[in-house]
């Protein structure tokens, strides 16, 4: 058998002093009377990686999704470079939350189109016209940007490969190129390597911290795995039955906080 | 010494007198509705034992088939291409129409509810009309021949390919068209970019279906007047020239046969 050794910490440069980008307040959420969220407040910042962590069901998916428009929170405001969201209309808003890029457990590329294609694909927001529907008529710079963003992950030598052809690793890399190709400067990961092998679950979250501190993105990955958050995260975000149990530096995830964050469920009757 | 087997009475099945009746009810009512149609449809064995005496004389007829290069056989392959033909435009062309009221009668890529609903109506209708009804109405509008049989084919098949279409599409993974969503494509662009490349091997497939069975329908159709080998069988009938209706049906046999092999080889290939 062979195990895989790795290092307590990954050997990520240390972040630079970045801004903060998103600033999420007093988020509730429930569902047909069930509150899933109660007062979930948060910062986002450039350059820095923030873990999500928290038991199963305890509404880690259900804030990315209020944070990426997928649901709608009942109160709570979400800012987004100095601007409320919920003041903006129709294409403005469309345009603003393309700077907020989504990477999912499941990948979500599209099988039968090359790896550069669905890297392509993620710049669709800012194409429009007849032209854009199709990857035939995409222009040489989108495409030398798509191969520069899968250059970026490490998967220029795959390109022209299908999707469908590629490993799990491989594939959730190129869905990082495709989050990259989006210009995006918000990257969200909903569970991002819980379908993948260890070592290619290590490869792909090493990716994400390295290209919040290079190119000065901010990060925010629900992980399944407090270990995962320890060697690639700065700061983590712990919740508990929809709220906010730890919220900190990475060093204050020690044992008896992820008891605290893992331990079965207290409120429930 | 055996130790006794544990047991436990059974508690009453609820309302079990209720399902005995409605059962019994069940089964009343399908036979009552086969008295009816049996005698609606003046059913009766006996015609089938006097019949044989026709059927015999019918075959004997038929046997053997007229070869007759110049009269029969000639006719009937150049009748036959035609009936391909009718098939083959009747898949192909409506392919426009089948894709976009697909795209518009598919939940997931639907523009909006009510064009969804009117887009599934349209589906229906045409769906409901069969071939062969759109096929007189054809003859009488564009007259006797091929060219009424393929509007015929586009009509139906537009109803029937566009309905599985829709329904393939709303069927595949929607999450790559999520993921397109979420980074501002519009609802064009994730259909063209993910929906559509998603389904597409789906798509092929039931194309490939409806080429297998518009090319059956084309021969039906030349029966009513919409050209190619039905309407030479319809005259060999109507001429009592069994003899060459035997020779036109064996033409077709073997058409029939090819075209079914060569899909289904097709779709073997694709889904792998
Ligand atoms: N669409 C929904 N309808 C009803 N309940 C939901 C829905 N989405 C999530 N929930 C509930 O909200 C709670 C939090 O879910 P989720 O955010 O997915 O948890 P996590 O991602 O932390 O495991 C769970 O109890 C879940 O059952
Ligand atoms: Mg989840």
């Amino acid at each position: 058998m062979t195990t895989l050794r790795l290092p307590d910490r990954a050997p990520h440069p240390a972040p630079p002093a970045g801004g903060e980008i998103m600033q999420v307040r007093n988020l509730t959420k429930s569902f047909g009377g069930r509150t899933v969220l109660d007062g979930v407040d948060f910062t986002l910042s450039r350059g820095s990686v923030v873990a999500f962590l928290g038991a199963n069901g305890s509404g880690k998916s259900t804030t990315l999704k209020c944070v990426m428009g997928l649901e709608t929170p009942e109160s709570g405001s979400i800012t987004l470079e100095g601007t409320d969201l919920s003041t903006l209309r129709g294409t403005e808003l469309v345009r603003a939350r393309s700077g907020v890029a989504m990477v999912f457990q499941k990948i979500h590329l599209v099988p039968r189109r090359t790896a550069l294609e669905n890297v392509c694909a993620g710049a669709l927001g800012r194409l429009r016209g007849p032209a854009s529907v199709s990857p035939m008529f995409f222009s040489r710079e989108l495409k030398e940007e798509a191969m520069a963003a899968l250059a970026r992950v490490g998967m220029a030598d795959r390109a022209h490969e299908k999707a469908g052809r590629l490993s799990g690793g491989q594939a959730q890399r190129v869905a990082v190129a495709r989050a990259l190709c989006q210009r995006a400067s918000v990257l969200l990961a909903d569970e991002p390597v819980s379908a993948l092998d260890p070592r290619a679950a290590e490869e792909v979250m090493a990716l994400l911290a390295e290209l919040a501190h290079a190119e000065n993105l901010a990060v925010a990955a629900v992980l399944h795995q407090p270990d995962l958050a320890l060697r690639h995260a700065d700061t983590v975000i712990g919740l508990v039955d929809g709220r906010i149990e730890y919220s900190g530096d990475i060093s204050g995830l020690d044992a008896s906080m992820q008891a605290r964050l893992y331990t079965p469920n207290r409120a429930a009757a | 010494m055996s130790t006794p087997v544990p047991t436990l009475s059974v508690p009453p099945v609820p309302r079990a007198g209720w399902r005995i009746a409605s059962i019994l009810a069940a089964i009343a009512v399908f036979i009552v509705l086969h008295v009816f149609a049996l005698r609606g449809t003046d059913f009766e064995v006996s015609a089938l034992v006097t019949g044989a005496e026709g059927m015999a004389s019918f075959l004997a007829d038929a046997f053997p088939p007229d070869l007759d290069w110049e009269s029969v056989l000639a006719p009937a392959l150049k009748a036959t291409t035609v009936t391909l033909w009718i098939g083959l435009l009747g898949t192909t062309l409506s392919i426009p129409t089948a894709l976009l009221l697909a795209v518009f009668a598919s939940r997931t890529t639907t523009p909006h509810r009510v064009v969804y609903q009117l887009s599934r109506a349209i589906l229906s209708f045409f769906r409901a009309v069969p071939d062969i009804v759109f096929a007189l109405i054809f003859v009488t509008a564009v007259g006797l021949g091929p060219f009424a049989g393929v509007l015929a084919l586009i009509c139906h098949n537009t109803g029937v390919m566009g309905k599985l279409w829709a329904e393939s599409m709303e069927e595949t993974d929607a999450g790559p068209q999520q993921a397109l969503a979420t980074a501002g494509a519009s609802r064009l662009q994730q259909v063209t970019h993910a929906a559509l490349p998603m389904a597409l091997g789906q798509f092929v497939g039931l194309l490939l279906y409806r080429f297998d069975v518009n090319v059956r329908s084309s021969l039906v159709l030349g029966l009513v007047g919409a050209g190619g080998i039905g309407l030479l069988i319809n005259q060999s009938i109507k001429s009592f020239r069994f003899d060459a209706m035997a020779t036109q049906i064996v033409v077709v046999l073997v058409l029939i046969i090819l075209v079914d092999q060569l899909s289904s080889f097709i779709r073997r290939r694709l889904e792998v």
